[in-house]
């Protein structure tokens, strides 16, 4: 592990370096000064409307990933910084890779939009990371980065250039795409090993409220990522309306359901975390469209409702029979929302609301988003199946000591007590 | 207990008082007309300083398992106090006074600055001041700072975003300065052991400073640009900075792994290597014209803060003239020793040493604390 993970990184950060220095360069500035007499609108002025969008979705991607994933009792530290390593990566990796598809291989510049666009990409790795998440070794997890990133990046250049299909939230290119490709590389490295579960596989009380945190920013800061690179004008506000609306008509359906399918009517909180957010992504698609706010709450409604069944249901279903262990349930997050989302705007399309993409570019933007996806997981968990990269045992799956330097205490072994003497509460200084 | 409020509720209201008096007597608010966009521009990044000064700093620093309280409360306690005191003291330094002094808001802005002077200094007297001591220290710091700050402008000739990117090596000597005085030896070995168990790393403090980290990490590319008037810097230094800040996570992350001789992550080195990039970047990043150079940097960033050498004046020693930046030095060690005596004085009622790093001394603790 020391030398393979320091070596591995290191080499690809110098390698990254070392493209940078060939193919970007930044807006140069001459750019700005002719734009001062032009009639279009300087790329400063869009930079710096986009700023504010941009560290939105930079939020969402740290603290919102990051934390969503801490539910694990003994995975909080791998989830949070490993979710760090692999995004702070995967936006360089990016930046090069849709750079060069762009300009077919020539130089490159560097702007606000492709900044926002490298943080979208590092959100399919994200997503994927939590279908494999305690299975894995960090060094698998960069080689998956720069793997699911070529991929993605192949298909989001298909979709957007090729087919001309309208995914503004990005619910089929990032989230459909990055749990179906988390889903095949987890089909891939099933371990038989764990069929029974594991006794690290749970969470503790304040885990679960670590990933509360998450879900708050990801939940709060969703109208930005999905309104992020739409037109300014109406496009954007439109999105913005649509997924505020959305969410929060999920929240209320996921609430509602979630003490349904429970005998006793309790609230689950594994439903809470995840399952909120399906509404954000299900209707990013046609977030933008003109939808009226009553249909963006139905989708949202749909896609909670959808969301918490799929944990109840279907996330048993898949790790017994399907064998496919998907550790955050994904698939119920971001693959089946992502799947409504596309079908709601080929729904949203036939209802006439707009005209320029048509229901077979949006139906093939769909299908090649699973399809390229389910390819390049399974292609890309062969890779990470061979016994090289340093995988934990099965014995250590789900626990972040094999990886990190964890602490000698934990707060969950410690058994809580009540002070006997109340004195020993408030001691005195001198 | 007793002796900290007593003395606390007595300075601390009449400082405010004071404060209220000042801002009566000596403020207005900005009545020119602005239009609405500079206004917002404004207001967003001084939301951003907010949070990273609130969140960032605060939370950073709570990975002491049994400090957790005392770090975030009284970073926010330091936070309060210093901006009302940066306002006042930029209007008094910096515009020729007359009578009245405009408070708009590009005014808060320098002041939340100036006020993080003595968030990152308190960091490293951690643990190891009362709260009075920390709010006399909040005041004469934000003092020396200004000071510093006008004296870099009137000497050397710089503006406001070059003299303010001295902030990092300024609260970091004043802050070793004030710990040299601070710092006592721990009479026998029991004590020492008790104190060792309150360094012990715990899962959730941990977190929390990740996500202290993390909010600072997010948000620097604002920290480095705010004080640029030109567009077109800023967006260079934005892009300079998101990608050294990357770049130094993954050198700084394999780096660390690489130090263990089982290739174990550390969480401490994360959280505060991963955030040298940004800072070894800071005064210089206007300048940089391609995304590599800033990379480069980034990276050795990265390599040298694990290393364990301070990183922070190492990258800017490299950028900056040295002129400037020994005489934030000095200055930022002169004061900080000045102040680290005065707060040795007995006045304080300073806690005593077997009491440091525990939030029990100042706080009503719930009655079911865990692994205490």
């Amino acid at each position: 592990m020391r030398f393979k993970f320091s070596l591995m990184a290191i080499g690809l950060e110098v390698a990254m370096i070392v493209l940078f220095r060939l193919f970007a360069q930044y807006e140069v500035a001459q750019n700005t000064s002719r734009q001062l007499t032009a009639t279009q609108p300087p790329k400063t002025d869009s930079f710096l409307r986009l700023y504010p969008l941009f560290q939105d979705v930079h939020v969402m991607i740290f603290v919102g990933f990051g934390f969503l994933m801490t539910f694990l009792k003994k995975y909080g530290f791998s989830s949070v910084g490993i979710n760090l390593l692999i995004a702070a990566l995967g936006l360089q990796w990016a930046t090069i890779v849709r750079g060069l598809l762009h300009t077919r291989g020539q130089k490159f510049h560097i702007g606000i939009k492709e900044m926002i666009n490298a943080d979208f990409s590092t959100a399919a790795v994200l997503i994927s990371f939590g279908a494999v998440l305690g299975k894995t070794s960090p060094i698998q997890m960069l080689l998956m980065t720069i793997l699911e990133i070529a991929v993605f990046a192949a298909n989001e250049f298909l979709v957007a250039e090729i087919f001309m299909a309208s995914d503004i939230g990005a619910s089929m290119t990032i989230h459909a795409f990055g749990a179906y490709f988390g889903l095949a590389v987890a089909g891939i490295l099933y371990r038989s090993g764990l069929r029974q579960g594991h006794k690290n596989e749970e969470s503790v009380y304040h885990s679960d409220l670590f990933a509360m945190i998450g879900t708050l920013f990801l939940w709060i800061f969703w109208p930005s990522f999905n309104s992020a690179i739409a037109e300014p004008g109406d496009d954007q506000y439109r999105a913005i309306v649509n997924t505020y609306f959305s969410l929060a008509a999920c929240v209320i359906t996921v609430y509602a359901v979630s003490s349904l399918v429970r005998q006793c009517g309790k609230l689950n909180m594994v439903h809470i975390q995840n399952a909120t957010l399906a509404g954000g992504v299900a209707v990013g698609t046609c977030a933008n469209m003109d939808i009226q706010p009553y249909v963006a709450m139905i989708i949202g409604s749909i896609a909670g409702l959808i969301s918490v069944l799929g944990y109840k249901f279907l996330t048993p279903f898949f790790a017994t029979t399907l064998r496919i262990h998907d550790t955050c349930g994904v698939h119920n997050l971001h693959g089946l929302p992502g799947v409504i989302g596309g079908l709601a705007s080929i729904a949203a399309i036939a209802g006439g609301v707009s005209t320029t993409p048509t229901m077979a570019m949006q139906a093939a933007a769909l299908g090649s988003s699973i399809g390229t996806a389910v390819v390049g997981g399974l292609v890309t968990g062969l890779i990470l199946k061979i016994p090289f990269w340093e995988q934990p045992h099965d014995k250590y799956c789900y626990d972040d000591s094999v990886y990190w330097e964890v602490p000698r205490l934990r707060e969950y072994e410690i058994n809580i007590h009540e002070y006997e003497d109340q004195k020993q509460l408030e001691p005195q200084i001198q | 207990m007793l002796s900290v409020r007593c003395c606390l509720h007595l300075l601390i209201l009449l400082v405010e008082a004071a404060f209220i008096l000042i801002f009566f007597f000596l403020t207005s608010y900005d009545s020119s007309q602005k239009d609405q966009k500079t206004l917002l521009e404004a207001y967003q990044v001084l939301q951003d300083f907010t949070i990273m000064a609130a969140l960032g700093f605060g939370f950073l620093t709570s990975y002491l398992r049994r400090h957790c309280w005392s770090t975030v409360a009284f970073n926010l306690f330091m936070l309060a106090l210093g901006v009302q005191w940066a306002v006042l003291l930029d209007g008094f330094l910096s515009q020729p006074f007359q009578g009245k002094m405009i408070i708009n808001l590009s005014s808060i802005r320098l002041a939340t600055m100036s006020a993080m002077s003595a968030l990152i200094s308190a960091g490293s007297v951690l643990g190891r001041a009362n709260l009075v001591q920390l709010a006399v220290m909040a005041l004469v710091e934000v003092t020396a700072f200004g000071a510093m700050r006008l004296l870099c402008k009137q000497l050397f000739n710089m503006d406001d975003h070059q003299s303010m990117m001295h902030i990092h090596v300024f609260a970091a000597y004043f802050g070793l300065g004030m710990a040299c005085c601070l710092s006592k030896p721990l009479p026998n070995k029991v004590e020492k052991d008790a104190q060792a168990e309150k360094f012990q790393m715990a899962t959730s403090p941990t977190l929390f400073a990740m996500l202290g980290t993390l909010f600072l990490w997010m948000f620097w590319p604002s920290f480095n640009s705010a004080l640029l008037n030109d567009a077109n810097e800023k967006k260079n230094v934005v892009f300079n900075t998101y990608y050294t800040i990357a770049v130094s996570t993954v050198t700084a992350t394999s780096v660390s792994a690489l130090n263990h001789h089982q290739g174990k992550i550390n969480m401490i080195d994360i959280h505060n290597a991963v955030l040298a990039g940004g800072v070894a970047v800071g005064a210089s990043c206007h300048l940089i014209p391609s995304p590599w150079i800033a990379m480069v940097l980034g990276l050795l960033a990265g390599l040298i803060s694990i290393g364990g050498s301070r990183c922070l004046s190492a990258g800017y020693i490299m950028l900056i003239n040295a002129g400037a930046l020994s005489f934030a030095v000095a200055m930022g060690l002169g004061s900080g020793l000045l102040t680290g005596l005065l707060l040795k004085l007995k006045i304080w009622k300073a806690p005593c040493v077997i009491k440091y790093f525990d939030d029990q001394a100042f706080w009503e603790f719930p009655h079911l604390a865990v692994g205490y």
